[in-house]
């Protein structure tokens, strides 16, 4: 399996469980009547919390996984890697437009603040996962761009 | 996605100079391991610098490397 791909696995894998966690627990807990602050300063710190577990986990795997690639002397991208990289980014800018049009022009009519915050960042974890998602099927399947 | 009309001989072209690596031959074109098995099985087309890169790895013109079988 190529470095970048096993990147992908991780990154992807890892912010579907974090985002999933912190999305779940928004949904289950989280009070639409309580005053403002209290409420924001909740939602701040869960995300904030999932947020830094997350990426303290990618980036301890990541090294482990660095360290296996430099030895085999696979680390650096090639232009397949480049290839693929650029398609999964690619899509996902629409995937993000998408969704922050949703975000900044939609939603500012009718929705609480809180809402509005957290649709931004589902369309970001959305827009994410589509792009590893993506290079993770151009590494399986093959990919000629 | 669809494959496209391109097949190559580098597995043979391997084979014949003294059973080359994937790696020897990523090492010599500037691609990795990976890259060299997704061309060799049809899963990526190279650029047509690296095409002739691995073309010249072998002393061979990109023609008896590289064949398109479309019409």
């Amino acid at each position: 399996m190529a470095y970048k791909e096993k990147i992908a696995w991780l990154t992807l894998g890892s912010m579907l469980v974090a985002y999933g966690v912190y999305f779940s627990l928004l949904a289950l807990y989280f009070d639409p009547a309580a005053p403002d602050g209290p409420r924001i300063l909740r939602m701040l710190i869960l995300f904030g919390s999932v947020t830094i577990v997350q990426a303290i986990f990618v980036a301890i795997v990541a090294a482990i996984i660095a360290i296996g690639a430099r030895r085999a002397g696979e680390d650096r991208p090639d232009e397949r890697d480049r290839a693929i990289a650029r398609r999964g980014t690619n899509a996902a800018y629409f995937v993000l437009m998408t969704g922050m049009i949703l975000v900044g022009v939609v939603m500012p009519f009718g929705d609480p603040r809180w809402k509005i915050t957290n649709a931004a960042l589902l369309a970001l974890v959305i827009a994410e996962a589509t792009r590893h998602t993506l290079i993770i099927a151009s590494y399986r399947r093959g990919w000629h761009g | 996605m669809a494959k496209p009309p391109i097949s190559n001989d580098i597995r043979t072209l391997r084979f014949l100079a003294a059973e080359m690596t994937q790696a020897d031959l990523g090492a010599r074109v500037g691609v990795t391991r990976q890259t060299i098995a997704a061309i060799e099985q049809g899963r990526y087309s190279p650029s047509l610098e690296t095409a002739f890169r691995i073309a010249r790895v072998f002393a061979k013109p990109l023609e008896e490397v590289f064949r398109w079988d479309g019409g």
